[in-house]
């Protein structure tokens, strides 16, 4: 599992990968999260996330849209993840702590999930998952 | 770069139908030699896939500061025929009504002794970054009216003064609002969030006038030679975020059902006479004057800071003006000789409404709207106004700031924080923000030079350089 950050010129670039497709979602909301709330440890905080959508696509965009949701609602910082997927339904356990701007301060604020850009692929075994946030 | 677009004047350039299959207008790009080095080929695919859209009128046009975004370019301007055009978040963005403010002062520049004491209030005083929740806690009914009325609840619940309410643009409050619209959810985000800044590029600016092009505009709009002004940059926050990813969802199924053909997601769109349609605009009017009362706030907050530190009146410190730029509208233009019904998309893109146009208040009906034009951090900002040549060739539209040449990443490795933060400093001017990080994505160098944006804009005539502004000290979200 892993994220990087790719060039793009006004808004942020994920380049995920994971050895399933419910890794890579995890990954993903990772990526979201860590950018917006550094320093996160996964303390205290659980909340539960069900989303079903038209397709994988939309799945991950309404998955990481309800993270973003979460997160600026509750004030909470995410950090762990575990994800499980059937079909288009999406069920994922969501770990982290009450966000405070001391510790989890300085991060930019992702205001949506791009559909410009969002691509889920394989590269052999491995899922790799594009993502275009704005920030 | 910019393969693919064909010179048409020294600051005009087109891509032309069949760039991109679907095509149903050509795209204008207006850029100088120098900003067409900077076109990414995105950017020009961008705005080929807008020239696909339903109901599009002339063209897809692109301001000097067009950069790569999702969805329309940033720097995006289109007009859909209001009976059979389409209406799209993808063509506002999620930050809707995100905009910008000018205040003027009676202050000049030997009056701001302790800069540093007035920078540092200003970034204790308005909630700024990731998590910044305000003091206040509206109730749901407050919420409500503050989506109906925008600017004016503010004022009338003790954030401003009357003469706020006719600097803004739509008087600070868009029609059509539909509550309906806004979700739980959204509220739910919108609620700790009225007065707040915000992150990414947003900021609270302390400035200097530092020269006048037209001395009769700038006398009419406020301003004068050595003036201390403050700029203000902040949209709709979460609430805003939530209403377009709340209607993108709902767009996205109705593309299909209205058998639309998109060749980007993004684009997400409905007949603007449609039920889905007139939703997602009753809901982005909600959360444009949100936003409206946003920057009110905060100018409030501002106003009682300086008043406080300097003994100035909160009276001494009216509205310049107050500009959108991410935000859809139902407007009139004349297209071919005939008055039009359009509803104009402005994705990073500022209305520019000419000189005696109805929609402005009287007072500006010789001078057009002031145009409030943000450079990125450290470099000039500039005051221009609305024109003629607007209306008849950008649908009265003009730029919105610098645009982004260099990406955030890019930023992080090529550039210090601290050090962006010690040559501002060397420079008079003071920079306050939650991280070192934050002040490298936005350091000067990547941005466009804001000089040669609005020289552009200026030498095309689609708005008119009226005063120069630069920066003392910056507050960074």
């Amino acid at each position: 599992m892993s994220y990087e950050v790719l060039d793009h010129t006004a808004d942020v670039k994920f380049r995920v990968r994971g050895r399933t497709l419910p890794e890579a979602f995890a990954e993903a909301a990772r990526a979201v999260c860590e950018t917006m709330a550094p320093n996160c440890m996964p303390e205290g905080i659980v909340r539960r996330i069900e989303v079903e959508s038209e397709d994988t696509e939309s799945l991950l965009a309404d998955f990481l849209s309800e993270i973003l949701f979460l997160s600026d609602a509750e004030s909470i910082a995410f950090c762990s993840f575990e994800v499980e997927i059937r079909g288009n339904r999406l069920a994922a356990l969501c770990r982290g702590e009450e966000f405070r701007r001391e510790k989890h301060g300085g991060g930019a604020e992702i205001k949506g999930i791009s559909y410009s850009g969002l691509s889920i692929y394989r590269e052999g075994e491995i899922y790799v998952l594009d993502i275009i946030v704005d920030v | 770069m910019g393969e693919g677009i064909k010179k048409i004047t020294d600051l005009e350039w087109e891509v032309p139908v069949g760039f991109t299959p679907g095509m149903r207008v050509p795209g204008r790009f207006f850029l100088s030699e120098l900003l067409r080095k900077s076109l990414e080929p995105g950017a020009i695919q961008q705005l080929a896939n807008v020239a696909t859209m339903p109901g599009i009128v002339k063209y897809a046009l692109a301001m000097p500061d067009i950069h790569w975004g999702y969805g329309f370019p940033i720097g995006g301007v289109a007009a859909f025929d209001i009976s059979t055009g389409v209406i799209s978040p993808g063509g506002v963005g999620f930050d809707i009504n995100c905009g910008v403010r000018l205040l003027a002062t009676p202050l000049s520049v030997q009056d701001l002794k302790n800069r540093r004491e007035l920078v540092e209030r200003l970034y204790q005083a308005v909630p700024t970054g990731v998590g910044a929740k305000a003091d206040l806690r509206l109730s749901g009914r407050e919420l409500e009216e503050m989506m109906l009325a925008g600017s004016r609840w503010a004022v009338e619940h003790g954030y401003g003064i009357p003469g706020d309410i006719a600097r803004c643009e739509e008087q600070g409050a868009m029609k059509g609002v539909d509550t309906a619209g806004v979700s739980q959810k959204a509220r739910q985000r919108g609620f700790p969030q009225s007065g707040t800044l915000g992150s990414g590029n947003h900021f609270l600016e302390i400035q200097e006038v530092k020269e006048i092009y037209d001395p009769k505009a700038a006398s009419i709009f406020g301003i004068s030679q050595g003036q201390i002004t403050v700029m203000i940059h902040c949209g709709s926050r979460g609430l805003g975020h939530q209403v377009c990813t709340d209607h993108l969802r709902v767009l996205e199924s109705a593309t299909k059902k209205y058998g639309i053909q998109l060749p980007d997601r993004q684009l997400a769109c409905a007949p603007v006479t449609s039920p889905e349609g007139k939703a997602y605009f009753g809901g982005m009017a909600a959360a444009a004057n949100y936003a409206w009362a946003n920057r009110q706030m905060i100018t409030d907050t501002t106003r009682k800071v300086l008043a406080e530190l300097y003994g100035i009146a909160y009276e001494e410190m009216p509205l310049v003006y107050d500009v959108a730029h991410n935000v859809a509208k139902m407007e009139v233009h004349t297209v071919d000789g005939k008055e039009m019904q359009v509803c104009v998309h402005r994705k990073g893109a500022t209305r520019a409404f000419g000189p005696g146009s109805p929609d402005l208040p009287s007072e500006f009906a010789e001078t057009g709207q002031p145009v409030i034009i943000p450079g990125s951090m450290g470099t000039p900002s500039f005051l221009l106004c609305g024109t003629a040549v607007a209306m008849e060739k950008t649908f009265g539209s003009t730029c919105h700031g610098a645009g982004r040449v260099t990406s955030r990443t890019q930023a992080k490795k090529d550039v210090r924080g601290k050090d962006i933060r010690d040559q501002l400093a060397r420079e008079g001017i003071i920079v306050r923000a939650p991280s070192e990080a934050s002040i490298a994505e936005e350091a000067p160098q990547v941005y466009k030079p804001s000089e040669e944006v609005v020289r552009v804009v200026d030498a095309l005539g689609i708005s008119r350089l009226v005063a120069k502004l630069v920066p003392l000290g910056v507050i960074k979200g």
